[in-house]
């Protein structure tokens, strides 16, 4: 909701600067931005009782001396002949309906009002639907400006369980479906309750006499209502988060002292209807559980003036509650009342004891076969579980974020297969994956749940120069694994690329276990590599596509070899990402070694052309060139 | 090729994957809290509307419950859970004060963009004892928050609402560019949650904080779009070791 800070500043005293009152404002726990000195605010949906300024003056008014210097109309109204049944008491317990007629439309707003339109870049729309924006602006209560001379039979208020076409009054076509509150007039949706009004009703540029219903909804019966019809509406935003239930019929005296100050009425009318009293809620003062609470010691004074100061009606034994807080009823709900005011930053740290739980077990064995796996080169992934195709067994989502996922998977192997297949097409010739989830299934109507470790590998065996001829295969697996961990039984098995759209031919070797497979022998496995201890600054990757080269050398003088070696390994160039010995032979009947490189390039903002390519490894070759004993077969 | 006695051969590097970088800042925090003397507890992430919402104080009218927040299984009849709370609720069901729970793990909402995701990681935390007051959660919370960034982080506490606590707070940290960050949420557990699970809430009181993993560690590594974590790109990962 965004709130002038002119606007603010009218009723406060002491005048405070946009930074002074935002300070307050976080402090009172309530988020917002600053543009152009309008508070662009985010209350918690608690706070429905601060969507207006004088919500958030009353807030306020803990730390400034406020002054809402609203003047309302006092005098006696007739009373309203109107032909309305409530069918639906429970959810509208309170509801004022004022008929008013005027002698022209003022073609010239005072001030206040026009600076609310002016101040928040807002559109005019009508003279009374104007006011009706004004004061749920001032005050957080929003009325429905029917247009008089449209309204011609009875108006009911009730639950509606038929589907129905309704055009809002900004002429978006909706269906009405399931159940929805709304005031029907000869048995014809002309407003949805608490969300938007009807087109067919609304009031225009030339309406003189209005029928203005001000009513309290039961937030239950609005929520969700804007989001199901996608209608972006002020007053279901205030509905949902409760309206104050005792402000009916001194906001529609306000609205009829605004069109007082604008122009001449002609005639009005008044009806309200309070078919259940609100309930004020009291309770006790106990200012020790308070301080309890806080971890404070703060005096009953003090704390009865902070509560004061915020609205509450207080004595030496009990606390009302105004009726616009809803979000108060226990005594925790004042504690966090008086934390806000005293700033949670002020209220000092007390040193906590821990009791000392059990050491829990449930996550070793899992915890050992992922470092058993990351010392083997396996990388761990986490997949969605969200998937397309399901299984007899699989569990169905009734209200998928995307309707061509609505499973969830009943294994692992097909979301690795994917991610294999992800990095096969970005050029990766070494691909071993693992994931560790649980998967959920339904067997007669049971939801059954099983803890799965799945791998899948294809390609090198790895990048350096003893593996990067061999192959991953079953057998490379089985014989990898059954080295370290002997007693367990992975299955790995041998998976079709038959249907897979790639054209690589390596093989995929992939394996699903449960993990309650696994015995408590898997915890003598004793781990090389741990995760780093410190966090890594992550560099953004490319999607560009990779460029390598190889290059062979031949050495004969072994002197310069170590150097040579660092020269290449140490290569810094902003377009080569990462570079290997792949190939390594040492004929020491010809005294003579060959080194094979590979080195490949990407960029981050272009794909890389050859030329760039060659430019680099120029470089390299001509300082290689200068060094005695090696040689580059093969180049002239 | 090489032998062992070559002793020009390069030598060999054998290439380590990686650990997730959300299992591994999450299994970090775990063991933080753990060191502090927390339990850990696990629980199932596909759970019931009891569990998730009626007993952690969520009433049926919140918005959180509506069909565009919340997945709903096997019609209706289960939800993938939307934080890890009921884990909690289930082990003070179980177990009498004075209790220390952690539980970390996957949960779900109906969200996707840059920053937000249909699943995401959490840790909550819930310790039931006689007279726990927001001082000491005050304490704690610096506690965790200076071991994950440092004892020079700035922090500061917000005011803010969660059903299941009263009152509820915010902890936002200072950014080396000056902006806060809000990185976790807590409260003094509301004492509705404690007599839902057989806690005399006259006699104890608790205090509750949840952090969501992937916020942290996009914080920490630098992560702009929460996508990156799960393309299980080896470009991404092999940077995590």
């Amino acid at each position: 909701m965004k709130i002038a800070y002119k606007h603010l500043l009218e009723h406060i005293n002491e005048k405070p600067s946009i930074e002074e009152i935002s300070d307050c404002l976080f402090q009172l726990g309530h988020e917002h931005e600053i543009e152009e000195n309008i508070f662009n605010m985010e209350f918690t949906p608690n706070r429905g009782d601060c969507l207006s300024i004088n919500g958030l003056l009353r807030d306020l008014s803990v730390f400034y001396n406020i002054n809402t210097n609203q003047e309302i109309y006092t005098d006696k109204l007739n009373k309203l002949d109107i032909d309305f049944e409530n069918l639906s008491q429970d959810i509208c317990p309170q509801i004022s309906f004022l008929k008013l007629e005027i002698d022209s439309i003022p073609s010239i707003y005072k001030d206040y009002l026009n600076d609310y339109f002016k101040d928040l870049n807002l559109n005019k729309n009508n003279f009374f639907t104007d006011i009706s924006n004004y004061i749920s602006y001032e005050n957080g209560q929003p009325t429905h400006c029917y247009d008089a001379n449209k309204i011609d039979g009875k108006i009911v208020f009730k639950e509606l369980h038929a589907d129905q076409e309704f055009e809002t009054l900004l002429e978006k076509k909706i269906n009405l479906s399931g159940k929805n509150h709304v005031f029907l007039l000869n048995d014809k949706v002309i407003n949805l309750a608490g969300v938007v009004g009807g087109k067919e009703t609304s009031c225009s540029t030339d309406t003189k006499t209005v029928l203005v219903e001000c009513a309290f909804f039961k937030p239950e019966a609005i929520i969700g209502k804007s989001v199901k019809y996608d209608i972006q509406s002020e007053a279901s935003h205030k509905f949902e988060r409760f309206v104050d239930p005792e402000s009916q019929e001194e906001t529609i005296r306000r609205f009829i002292k605004i069109v007082e100050e604008h122009t001449n009425i002609k005639d009005m009318s008044l009806i309200t209807y309070n078919y259940k009293k609100n309930n004020v809620i009291t309770i006790p003062v106990k200012t020790n559980v308070i301080n309890q609470i806080i971890g404070a010691n703060i005096s009953q004074d003090e704390y009865l003036t902070y509560l004061s100061k915020l609205g509450f009606v207080v004595n030496d034994s009990n606390i009302e509650v105004p009726s616009y807080r809803s979000d108060i009823e226990t005594q925790n709900d004042l504690a966090e009342e008086i934390a806000r005011v005293i700033g949670y930053d002020n209220i000092a740290r007390n040193e906590i004891s821990i009791p000392k739980g059990k050491i829990s077990n449930i996550y070793d064995i899992e915890n050992k076969l992922r470092f058993f796996l990351l010392d083997h080169g396996f990388y761990e992934v986490i997949n969605s579980p969200f998937v397309g195709i399901g299984s007899s067994n699989s569990i169905c989502v009734d209200n998928p974020l995307d309707s061509n996922k609505k499973f969830l998977r009943s294994n692992l192997t097909q979301s690795l297969l994917e991610n294999l297949l992800y990095n096969e097409r970005r050029q990766k010739d070494s691909i071993k994956l693992f994931e560790i989830s649980d998967i959920y299934s339904i067997k007669d109507n049971k939801i059954n749940v099983s803890k799965k470790l799945a791998i899948i590998a294809s390609g090198r065996a790895g990048h350096n120069y003893r593996d990067f001829s061999k192959k991953i295969s079953k057998k490379y697996l089985d014989s990898l694994f059954r080295e370290s961990l002997p007693s367990e039984n992975f299955e790995f098995k041998v998976l079709s690329r038959e249907s897979l759209n790639t054209k690589v031919k390596n093989e995929i070797i992939s394996c699903e276990v449960d993990i309650s497979n696994f015995s408590t022998d898997v915890l003598s496995y004793s781990e090389i590599s741990k995760p780093p201890e410190s966090f890594i600054e992550y560099s953004p990757i490319s999607d560009l596509p990779n460029s390598i080269r190889d290059l062979s050398f031949s050495i004969k003088d072994f002197k310069e070899l170590d150097k040579f070696k660092k020269y290449i390994l140490e290569f810094k160039h902003d377009l080569l990402k990462e570079v290997y010995i792949f190939d390594y032979f040492n004929n020491e009947k010809n005294a003579e070694i060959k080194i094979g490189f590979r080195f490949v390039f990407q960029s981050s903002d272009s794909t890389i052309t050859e030329t760039q390519v060659n430019n680099i490894i120029d470089v390299i070759i001509k300082h290689i060139d200068k060094i005695d004993g090696i040689t580059i077969p093969g180049l002239n | 090729m090489s032998s062992n006695k070559d002793i020009s051969a390069p030598k060999i590097i054998k290439e380590r994957g990686s650990i997730h970088p959300i299992n591994h800042l999450k299994d970090s925090i775990m063991d933080l809290l753990v060191s502090f003397g927390f339990e850990i507890v696990d629980g199932p992430e596909i759970e019931t509307e009891k569990f998730n919402f009626d007993m952690l104080n969520i009433k049926k009218t919140h918005p959180a419950r509506q069909m565009h927040d919340t997945f709903y299984v096997e019609n209706k009849s289960n939800l993938l859970r939307t934080h890890t709370s009921p884990v909690q609720i289930r082990g003070m069901l179980e177990k009498r004060p004075p209790l220390a729970f952690i539980s970390g793990g996957k949960v779900y909402r109906k969200d996707d963009d840059a920053t937000h995701l249909p699943m995401f990681h959490q840790i909550e935390g819930i310790l039931v004892d006689k007279n726990i007051s927001f001082a000491h959660l005050k304490d704690l919370i610096y506690k965790i928050v200076h071991s994950l960034f440092g004892e020079d982080i700035e922090l500061r506490f917000r005011p803010s609402y969660f059903p299941f606590t009263e009152p509820s707070a915010e902890v936002d940290i200072l950014s080396s560019e000056g902006k806060w960050l809000e990185i976790l949420g807590c409260g003094l557990v509301n004492p509705v949650v404690l007599e839902n699970c057989n806690i005399d809430s006259n006699s104890y009181s608790g205090l509750a904080f949840g952090l969501g993993i992937e916020r942290i560690a996009m914080l920490k590594h630098g992560v702009k779009d929460i996508r990156d974590f799960y393309k299980s790109n080896l470009d991404f990962l092999s940077q995590f070791k």
